[in-house]
């Protein structure tokens, strides 16, 4: 998947922006605040809807201005698709309209379409924060490799909001209801259940071997799912799933009264990064967390790229930053041979390490070719 | 709008309250109400007033009605043991466009959702199992939205009648008739083929 033609219109801090990014490696280069982010922020938009880092969406407009658009031809294995994404002042917030191929699609309609993976450095607060970024990181993966997780998910979520309400409603709680959402829950939760013990089996083996490759194979690395409700024996089948659901939600019923708080379920779900068996959130140094983060990272986008059919866009924002020269080159040259590949560092890294790669200068919402870009 | 009569500018005002109607929709009606003959005029305006004062909810299945009990409650013809319920009035209109069902209805006012604070007690909820006990119901066909609250209306529904010895069924889910299979949503998708019929 290759990006052709980014489009901006009052997006961030660009007023106007055309860019016609070539394959293989593009390093964007600039000081703080000139808008190196707000590129890779733009085109993960357009892969998953939503900003990696925006607090209000109203933010992504451009001060003064009421419209932002974004926009995108994409090269895929489908031929080209185009993808644009307006954003609308309204009132205090923003509303967003998604178009593809020149049509008006629904949000669910619209994931999916361009596949991208984002590493950021508030990612590696992926091993040691709190589970619901690690369950944030299994919708963001999920969502875009499968259309009907994203479904089920919205859903699920849906009704966890009502069972919610009638818990806390002041009428007190009709039990009738409140099992019909039970059985809803089992049901859909189940799915995702499944969903997400087959996707975090596989980002475990696809990332011991990255992790592997990089520090050797021991301590060895895993990801372990840790479901709520916990699976008897780790049995992750539907029938299974359905059936610890369904006990585990009569169980919590008592519980879920006094609190009046669903209890159970994937919404509690959490993820478990382990090395040597360990957990790394308590016992992995800053180093070993950070190593973990991206071999996660780099299996998230072996299994997109296995799932889409081919590989999908990776978006590295300010990742080098923290890393000697060794280790830059190290890194830069393990993703030489991405299909495309965005990159931001505040300074240019040395020529041996760029390699064959492409910098850009950004200046306050401007992209020029570096003097220090090969030709062509 | 200075400009123009204050009756003029009286109706538009009014016709931009209404759904759907803009501004420049709303003047456009207004001048051609005003080109249109008198009798059209009171026509539309009796019309508006009738009904306001004769429009009412019928007793047994909560339509609206200008008798009571409403013409499709007291139709001897409509077979009483077949019972379709619908979230609003608005349901049975369109149901009753198919020209094919020849049952009754229940209108429950609305679904089920607590987060809006519409529970059991605010819909036509406990009005229905006493229909179904009484009314000799044989079967309940829950015609609600497939969205969520539809859902779960539903299968609420479903749970409650059971133990009263009544059928009950869900419209089902399928694609719409004239529509492209490549235009279909999955899910959509999905449950047609679940749902599907041998020929």
């Amino acid at each position: 998947m290759r990006v052709q033609s980014l489009d901006l219109a009052n997006f961030r801090n660009y007023a106007a922006l055309h860019f016609s990014p070539p394959g293989g490696v593009c390093v964007f280069i600039g000081d703080n605040a000139q808008g190196k982010s707000n590129l890779l922020e733009a085109l993960s938009l357009l892969a998953t809807g939503k900003s990696f880092r925006a607090a209000r969406e109203s933010d992504l407009i451009r001060a003064g201005t009421p419209l932002a658009r974004v926009a995108a031809r994409v090269g895929t294995k489908n031929g080209d698709v185009t993808a644009s994404c307006l954003i609308t002042r309204v009132g205090e917030g923003a509303r967003k309209r998604f178009v593809r191929n020149g049509r008006t699609v629904a949000y669910a309609q619209f994931l999916g379409g361009i596949a991208a993976v984002t590493f950021m450095p508030s990612d590696l607060a992926l091993v040691s924060g709190p589970p619901a970024l690690r369950r944030r990181f299994l919708n963001a993966a999920l969502s875009q490799a499968d259309r009907t997780y994203y479904r089920d998910h919205a859903a699920y979520t849906k009704i966890v909001v009502q069972k919610n309400a009638l818990l806390k409603a002041a009428s007190g709680v009709e039990r009738a209801l409140l099992s019909t959402y039970n059985q809803q829950l089992a049901a859909v939760g189940s799915q995702l259940l499944c969903a997400r013990a087959r996707y975090v089996q596989r980002l475990s083996l696809s990332a011991a071997e990255v992790h592997a490759r990089w520090v050797g194979a021991t301590p060895g690395f895993s990801i372990r799912y840790a479901p709520s409700p916990a699976l008897p024996a780790g049995d992750a089948s539907p029938g299974a799933a359905l059936a610890a659901l369904e006990r585990a939600l009569e169980a919590a019923l008592p519980a879920e009264l006094v609190r009046k708080s669903a209890l159970v379920g994937p919404h509690r779900d959490d993820v478990e990064f382990l090395l040597a068996g360990e957990p790394l959130g308590r016992f992995g140094s800053q180093g070993q967390q950070r190593t973990a983060v991206l071999a996660v990272k780099s299996a998230e986008y072996a299994l997109l790229a296995a799932a889409s059919g081919e590989p999908p866009l990776l978006l590295l924002d300010d990742v080098l930053s923290e890393l000697d020269a060794t280790r830059q080159r190290t890194f830069m040259s393990s993703i030489a041979d991405c299909e495309q590949v965005f990159v931001t560092a505040t300074e240019a890294p040395d020529a041996p390490t760029l390699g064959g790669a492409h910098v850009y200068e950004i200046v306050d919402g401007r992209v020029e070719a570096s003097a220090h870009a090969k030709t062509g | 709008m200075d400009h123009l009569a204050p009756p003029l500018t009286a109706l538009i005002s009014e016709l931009e309250k209404l759904p759907t109607i803009g501004p420049k929709t709303a003047a456009r009606l207004a001048f051609y109400l005003l080109s249109a003959s008198k009798e059209d005029a009171e026509a539309l305006s009796r019309a508006i007033l009738d009904l306001k004062s004769k429009v009412r909810f019928c007793s047994r299945c909560f339509s609206l009605t200008e008798g009571d009990p409403c013409s499709i409650c007291s139709d001897p013809r409509r077979d009483a043991s077949l019972l379709c319920v619908v979230a609003e009035a608005k349901d049975v209109y369109a149901i009753e466009r198919t020209m094919s069902y020849r049952g009754r209805y229940h209108v429950l006012g609305g679904l089920i959702s607590p987060i809006e604070g519409i529970g059991i007690a605010q819909l036509k909820i406990a009005e229905l199992t006493e229909r179904v006990r009484k009314d000799g119901v044989a079967e309940a066909i829950i015609a609600t939205n497939p969205n969520a609250e539809g859902e779960s209306t539903a299968l609420y529904l479903a749970r409650l009648l059971a133990p009263l010895g009544v059928k009950v069924t869900r419209l089902a889910y399928g694609l719409p008739i004239g529509g492209d299979l490549d235009y279909a949503d999955e899910v959509t998708l999905t449950r047609a083929l679940e749902g599907r019929r041998s020929l």
